[in-house]
């Protein structure tokens, strides 16, 4: 077989090139084709479904105060290493697979041990808080997200108290 | 030029050592500047309730180790990162990055949802695992200073093929995501206000980082530019591969395609900075050494490292 260039490398160091470069483009051109996912390989569908609704629906964590205020924890700190997508996203996918019980409980309440947690070894400067709150927040969209602290509705998932909060 | 032929000279037509070499030295040491401050153990007590394993995870039966174990092991990664970058015990150290780095960078995608900043890196690690990225710029390479003669040409094959797949993942990234957008929303992505709607969307503290500008809404009051930038998105990443063949266009796409990732991160949110590391790979350092001033050059010219291809 004429393989310009590669003399000096062993039939067996080719054929494993060969199969790695075919690993590396049909495992991506695989994804691409069934538009499936298989990390570190995907068919990256970020952005891609087109948005018809003004309204944005969004699962927000908000957490009480002992005065009964709640606040939106939207600070990358309070919650770390979650975020405000993976956390939102995370919880959605627990609601929708199994409602509101045990697992979608266990989750804000783990939320709730980790903000309280971080703020006792100082990592962030939030309130205390005695309780947590899972809503699915409506904001009717609109530009630089005026609105933002006056959603268009709000609708409660979750309510956690924390033990021995006073 | 035969089907056969460009293919033999698209792997492996005979590159300098210097391509790779200092490729995997800028690559591997901005990574682990990059990762240095970043604290993989937090995602070892995330409760088991957020946790909906990637199938990588799931098939292998990879588990959540705990916060020590964490610690331990990014440790173990961010010293072998800094030894690929200075090309110490190079082979070994790209295999514990691309091993240990495989495990932590994937770990959170296993939390809510899969991110898509991190996953070029890892077939990264692989791909250079398995290269000589360690026979040029290395302290490898300066070890081996008397036996020089006795290792490969500096101008080789193998010098080729590790940098050109990692280009075409890089291109095949982006052709997915246009694929995807073309896919699954046709020329509505660029003709709706879809875009507009999105830049607005991403005000609302709702990415995994806030936009660093709020230039988004701005843009979003202007269909001209929405319209635009949604045009130009679609066509950079459709038409990305086209990087790997045309000279011509090689620097435009690759600028346009740095453009594109720095743009969603300033007016998006989602954090894709180390993505960008990738683009060492398209510089000939070779050439770039070669046109350094002879001052800079002398002092670098140890040995193997920045020797005249042959």
């Amino acid at each position: 077989m004429n393989r310009p260039f590669t003399q000096h490398i062993s039939r067996t160091r080719l054929a494993f090139i060969h199969l790695l470069i075919a690993g590396v483009v049909g495992g991506s051109l695989y994804d691409i084709v069934t538009r499936q996912e298989h990390w570190p390989f995907s068919n990256y569908p970020m952005f891609a479904r087109v948005h018809h609704s003004r309204v944005l629906t969004w699962y927000r964590l908000f957490g009480v105060t002992a005065d009964d205020r709640e606040v939106p924890l939207v600070e990358p700190a309070y919650l770390w290493p979650l975020d405000q997508s993976r956390l939102a996203i995370g919880l959605r996918t627990v609601y929708q697979e199994e409602g509101n019980g045990p697992r979608l409980h266990d989750a804000v309440a783990d939320a709730l041990r980790r903000y309280e947690r971080r703020r006792e070894e100082g990592r962030h400067k939030g309130p205390e808080l005695r309780g947590m709150r899972l809503y699915s927040v409506d904001w009717d969209v609109v530009p630089y997200a005026t609105n933002l602290d006056h959603p268009s509705s709000r609708t409660l998932l979750v309510d956690v108290a924390r033990s021995g909060a006073h | 030029m035969s089907a056969s032929s460009r293919w033999w000279d698209f792997w492996f037509r005979p590159t300098s050592a210097t391509d790779l070499g200092l490729a995997r030295l800028l690559f591997f040491g901005l990574l682990a500047l990059f990762y240095l401050p970043y604290d993989f153990s937090g995602w070892g007590d995330v409760s088991r309730a957020f946790w909906q394993p990637l199938w990588l995870f799931d098939r292998v039966h990879l588990p959540l180790f705990s916060v020590q174990t964490l610690r331990v092991m990014q440790i173990v990664w961010k010293i072998a990162l800094a030894c690929a970058a200075v090309g110490l015990f190079t082979r070994a150290s790209i295999a514990v990055v691309a091993i240990l780095g495989t495990y932590l960078l994937g770990l959170g995608h296993n939390f809510g949802q899969p991110y898509h900043f991190d996953a070029l890196l890892v077939l990264a690690f692989w791909i250079l695992a398995c290269s000589r990225a360690g026979d040029a710029w290395s302290i490898d390479a300066w070890r081996r200073r008397p036996n020089a003669t006795a290792g490969l040409p500096l101008v080789h094959a193998e010098y080729r093929w590790p940098i050109q797949l990692i280009l075409v993942a890089q291109s095949l990234v982006f052709f997915a995501a246009g694929v995807a957008k073309l896919w699954t929303s046709g020329s509505e992505w660029v003709v709706s206000d879809h875009l507009a709607l999105l830049l607005q969307r991403v005000q609302y503290n709702i990415s995994d980082a806030d936009p660093l500008l709020s230039w988004g809404s701005f843009i979003s009051m202007h269909p001209w530019l929405y319209h635009g930038m949604a045009l130009s998105t679609v066509v950079v990443e459709t038409g990305f591969p086209i990087a790997l063949f045309s000279r011509r266009l090689r620097v435009p796409m690759v600028l346009a395609g740095m453009g594109l990732i720095i743009g969603i991160r300033a007016l998006m949110g989602p954090t894709f900075e180390q993505f960008l590391f990738i683009n060492l790979f398209w510089v000939p350092w070779q050439r770039v050494v070669d046109h350094l001033p002879a001052r800079v050059r002398k002092p670098l010219a140890v040995g193997p490292l920045v020797e005249e291809p042959q």
